[in-house]
């Protein structure tokens, strides 16, 4: 008898390890799988269930805000996607019911929706209905950006994010603000200590890793999947605008420091100074933004906003850059429409190509514009009287939004590559004289233009 | 059975069953069997393996999602600590109360809520206000009982205090002088035995639960005229109650949470807290049709004076048209009752460092405020300002309303405020009526977004300097010639007594005695002749029609003005140059108007009303409106009284209306 007990305890064994190294194996693979897809998937229905899930949250969500009176519109980038795809059709038809669940039932984890902060009250009866509806949410705040540039100001904290999960979906709630330069902005999502990092899988939302910059959009009220929602009329601008929203806010602390250490020019000439330097970046904002060329501030301006969010009072100019792809014929005749005359013209399209326009009383718009090589980014210099070339080299670098003197305009994101290369590592210490041939860190000769182009590429006016 | 060798000849034995069979088959392949159990641990093996594997794959995959969904989204304050109150659940607070001549304190719970050690200051009855169920401070006061009238400021913020609070008495100094009996019965009401006893320079504390126990009293006589009664320290001990009991029983709505939230935090709100049919917070008053500033933002510029702010707000929020999301109250400095204020009545609230001192403090304040508002709303083209002590009229948004496109077009204009200067009981009569005046008044006023961030944001005065922000503003630099709108009747009403450049005296001097529209929807009449050329075809017109009083009478007697109503009259006044104000200041002091320095001029004219006559005041010969003087006519000329007494007045209160 032991001799078969023991086959056969051996046997009962094998077996049951069998069957659970299987469901292990099954598990094991569950997981992964878990990760790479959809994690909220807990149970795994049949595919058209999972679909019609995410359709039944949007709708309830949409339920819950119409409710209350909050108008959002749709940001996300998947679904904007497909749409854009068929808009002409979804514009004519508004009302038109839908044959198939062709939007809203695509996988994926979140939908995001867009709400500007002034239309509505920040009121504590949404999140009760909300939870009454079933949802779970989460409320990402912080300190408002509005009032960061003053030092000494201490506002209530500003919801930037909400995030409303229901069964295996979730709904992204950004939240914009207006802020002076006529834009929207929306903020970073940031996690506090307390919070529960796994309500929803953070990394795949498509907003909140950088706080963004958009223009006001003119929206559509469409339907689409029989769910009445607006969406930005023009979705592939949209899309094509948040691929590159990313916003860098100025450096409001280390500016005041900088003003510690070096008190700020308050004479009335410097006063002046600035308020003719607005209204010039202004002017040529509007002016490039109009033909749809793309610039950053450069050089002095760049190094101002960075080391004390505002304009070098003894700069004596206005210094932009733009990429030589971005360049247009029209950019002269529009500055002389806008009633900034050219001052200088140096060097050609093909090479160190450089433009300068008369502001109002005596400062300079100086437009460089930027040759991309493999593994830098140059621009050129001229010296009139003697034909010589420079060259100024800066790593790679690409652009962010920011604002500066009420002003939405690009900087390069990597900004202190950018400054460090022209001005060097002690760019911290204001310099009031400087040699644009000799002092820049970055300078290189580039030789002497032939003396027959002369005509062409310094022209002076 | 090793031995056992198979012969397959041998039938099988019919009794053997099937069993037995398979296992003598079994036993016979030994090898097979061996292989078996091999396999088995084997696969045991395994399972274990793969077991270990799973455990620590699903950790650090679990582990990794942690990190990832972390690392970008992590808040960088990672280290800010989160203040922890400590819960203490102890139902007795020890209280500790000193009262001396020149000192007292209070201690709750060994930590010291009061103490007032200061010389010449303080002097009077000590009240600090505790909530019966966490201990905590709710109100502080100081009554100066040895002067007039506090006595009963006493008793109205000891009726406002809500019953079952602990309330703990000290004296300074001295604290009998002036007390009354009403006073000495409401404290004897509180559960004192003493304080119908007390006397001059009595030194005396007491604790007390007001509708209820006595905790502790001590007292000292003052033994003679001349000296102080012995310095006296109570220490006693007080229970606590629940925080159930302790608060009321409001239906649950946002409103009363809120109302709660505030009502368990601080006291000396009167019927805000009353468990019993509170005071509503909430006003609703009705829209404003065709409402043209619905969407400017609205700053209301706050110190510590959290009772006015409640005030000012309640005013703020019943007004027609108020718009209460576009409402921003800026305090400076970091005090939580004021915050306290504007959360109970669902404001947003701004709190600012205060940077330098004095007057160029309120001035930072101001400029901070107002660069933050138009930050705030960037798309607003005028900003309204207020001030934590000024009452707003019902029609404050209808006048802004109907006035306001005049600052958007016209461009000699740089201000419209809702309060005349001039504009006493006895000198302003129409509701409908609008001015313009050279001299900003302030006290509730629009400006425009182009006109701060153009010109005055950027040189607003520095810290460093000690300038009034509203004197800074008057000076010709930043007017430029340009003028303001007023209203003949003020829609705003200055009720601050405490300030810095404010006190009683100057308050009943100046302000009391100030007009304040209480009409609702006052229709302006003619709004469009405050354009600037036709402001002046206007004044022509009033000029011509106006009758020339008789020059040869006092124009300070009651008489010098005919007894009608509804006419316009006309008096000259000698004024040398544009800056000769040497007349009209004196004819100022005795009409009982602002003569402190020049309000109201419109190119050498004053406007105003006597006897509900329209008066107006010209200047000759600096005046352009001079040539409608009859030349039989002298002007009237005022001799300045001696000159001490002037230099003295002037400097001393010049810039005083403000804060």
């Amino acid at each position: 008898m032991q001799k078969i007990n023991k086959n056969v305890v051996l046997a009962l064994l094998s077996v049951t390890s069998l069957v659970f190294l299987l469901f292990q194996l099954y598990y094991y693979k569950f997981y992964l799988s878990q990760k790479n897809g959809a994690v909220f998937s807990k149970v795994r229905g049949s595919q058209s269930g999972q679909d019609s899930t995410r359709w039944h949250v949007v709708r309830k969500f949409l339920g819950l805000i119409a409710s209350h009176n909050i108008p959002v519109y749709l940001i996300d980038p998947l679904i904007l996607g497909l749409v854009d795809k068929d808009i002409e059709q979804i514009r004519s038809s508004p009302d038109g019911p839908t044959p198939e669940c062709k939007y809203f039932c695509t996988p994926r984890d979140f939908t995001t929706f867009a709400l500007l902060d002034k239309t509505w009250k920040h009121e504590v009866g949404l999140f009760r209905t909300a939870e009454k509806m079933g949802f779970q949410w989460l409320k990402i705040i912080n300190k408002d950006p509005r009032l960061d540039g003053m030092d000494d100001l201490s506002g209530v904290e500003i919801p930037l994010h909400y995030i409303f999960k229901l069964a295996s979906h979730a709904i992204h709630l950004v939240v914009f603000y207006e802020r002076s330069g006529n834009y929207l902005w929306h903020g970073p999502l940031r996690l506090k200590q307390h919070m529960d990092r796994k309500f929803v899988p953070f990394r795949k939302l498509h907003f909140g890793r950088y706080p963004g910059a958009y223009e006001k959009p003119e929206l559509l009220l469409v339907s689409i999947d029989d769910l009445k929602v607006q969406i930005p009329k023009n979705p592939s601008n949209f899309l094509e605008e948040m691929s590159h929203s990313r916003f860098l806010e100025c450096r409001y602390r280390e500016a005041r420091a900088f003003f510690q250490l070096y008190p700020d020019d308050a004479s009335l000439d410097a006063v002046e100074f600035r308020k003719k330097a607005k209204s010039l970046l202004h002017l040529a904002a509007l002016t490039l933004n109009n033909l749809g060329v793309k610039f950053w501030l450069s050089s002095g301006t760049c190094l101002g906003w960075y080391r004390q969010c505002n304009v070098i009072p003894y700069s004596k100019d206005v210094d932009l850059g733009v990429f030589i792809r971005d360049y247009k014929a029209d950019i002269i005749p529009a500055f002389q429409k806008a009633g900034l005359p050219l001052k200088h013209k140096f060097g050609k399209v093909e090479d160190s190509l450089e433009l300068s326009f008369q502001g109002e009383g005596d400062i300079k718009l100086d437009i460089f514009f930027f040759y991309e090589e493999d593994d830098h980014i140059w621009n050129g210099g001229t010296q009139a009287k003697s034909g010589k070339k420079f060259k100024y080299l800066f790593p790679k670098f690409t652009l962010c939004w920011t604002e500066f003197v009420e002003l939405k305009v690009h900087v390069p994101c990597e900004t202190l590559q950018y400054v460090e290369a022209n001005y060097g590592p002690d760019w911290k210490v204001p310099v009031k004289m400087w040699d644009w041939k000799s002092s820049p860190s970055n300078v290189q000769y580039n030789g002497v233009w032939p003396v027959d182009e002369w005509d062409d590429v310094i022209q002076i006016y | 059975m090793d031995e056992w060798k198979p012969n397959p000849a041998v039938k099988p034995h019919k009794k053997r069953s099937w069993y037995l069979a398979w296992k003598y088959k079994l036993m016979n392949q030994r090898t097979l069997r061996k292989l078996c159990q091999t396999g088995a641990v084997l696969f045991l093996l395994v399972t274990v393996i793969v077991n270990i594997k799973l455990i620590l794959d699903t950790r650090r995959a679990a582990y990794e999602e942690e990190e990832e969904s972390a690392q970008d989204y992590d808040d960088e304050l990672l280290n800010v600590e989160v203040p922890r109150h400590p819960v203490s659940n102890k139902k007795v607070l020890d209280v500790e109360v000193y009262s001396s001549r020149s000192k007292v304190y209070v201690a709750v719970d060994g930590t010291t809520v009061l103490e007032d050690e200061a010389r010449e200051q303080g002097r009077g009855i000590h009240v600090i206000v505790l909530n019966q169920a966490t201990g905590h401070v709710m109100a502080k006061r100081v009554f100066d009982t040895y002067s007039p009238h506090e006595d009963e400021a006493m008793v109205l913020f000891l009726n406002m205090v809500a019953r079952g609070r602990i309330l703990i008495f000290t004296i300074k100094d001295e604290g009998s002088f002036h007390l009354k009996d009403t006073a000495k019965n409401v404290l004897k009401s509180l559960g004192s035995q003493v304080a119908p006893f007390l006397s001059w320079r009595d030194m005396w504390t007491f604790v007390g639960k007001k509708g209820g126990e006595l905790y502790g009293e001590k007292h000292a006589k003052s033994p003679a005229l001349s000296t102080w009664g012995d310095p006296v320290l109570l220490k006693t001990e007080v229970h606590l109650t629940s925080v159930e009991d302790a608060e009321c029983r409001w239906p649950d709505t946002e409103l009363n949470r809120r109302r709660k939230r505030f009502c368990s935090k601080v006291e000396g709100y009167g019927s805000v807290c009353s468990c019993k049919d509170p005071t509503p917070i909430e006003f609703n008053p009705d829209p404003l049709k065709d409402n043209k500033v619905f969407d400017v933002p609205v700053a209301v510029i706050a110190g510590n004076r959290p009772n006015y702010l409640y005030r000012m707000l309640r005013s703020l929020l019943s007004a027609q048209g108020v718009n209460p999301q576009m409402i921003t109250v800026f305090i400076d400095g970091y005090y939580e009752e004021p915050m306290d204020v504007v959360e109970l009545f669902g404001l947003s609230g701004i709190q600012h460092t205060p940077i330098s001192i004095k007057n160029a403090r309120v001035s930072q304040h101001y400029k901070a405020s107002l660069t933050a508002t138009f930050n705030l709303f960037p798309d607003a083209k005028f900003a309204v300002v207020l001030e934590e002590d000024l009452d707003i009229s019902v029609d404050f948004f209808s006048f802004l309303s109907q006035s306001i496109h005049l600052l958007e077009e016209d461009e000699s204009l740089y201000c419209i405020s809702a309060w005349n200067d001039q504009g006493y009981e006895h000198t302003a009569e129409d509701p409908s009526l609008l001015y313009r005046v050279e001299t900003m008044p302030g006290l509730g006023w629009v400006l425009r977004k182009s006109l701060y961030k153009d010109e005055l944001e950027p040189k607003w005065p520095t810290p460093e300097k000690l300038w009034d922000w509203d004197m800074w503003m008057r000076m010709p630099e930043q007017r430029k010639g340009r003028e303001c709108i007023i209203p003949d009747i003020s829609r705003s009403y200055h009720f601050g007594i405490v300030g810095l450049n404010m006190n009683g005296y100057f308050h009943e001097a100046y302000f009391k005695k100030h007009k304040f529209n209480t009409v609702p929807n006052v229709q302006l009449k003619n709004v469009e002749s405050l354009r600037k050329d036709a402001y002046e075809t206007e004044i022509h017109r009033l000029l011509g029609e106006a009758e020339v009083l008789d020059h040869s009478k006092n124009p300070c007697e009651d008489s010098f003005v005919p007894d009608t109503e509804g006419r316009v009259y006309v008096m000259f006044i000698r004024m040398e140059q544009e800056a000769d104000f040497t007349t009209w200041t004196q004819l100022a002091k005795c009409l009982h108007i602002w003569d402190l320095d020049v309000r109201g001029n419109h190119k050498g004219l004053w406007r105003l009303f006597r006897k509900k006559n329209h008066f107006l005041v010209v200047g000759v010969p600096a005046s352009p409106y001079s040539s409608k003087k009859p030349s039989s006519v002298t002007p009237i000329y005022m001799e300045p009284p001696a000159k001490e007494e002037g230099a003295v007045a002037v400097p001393a209160v010049a810039a005083a209306e403000q804060t």
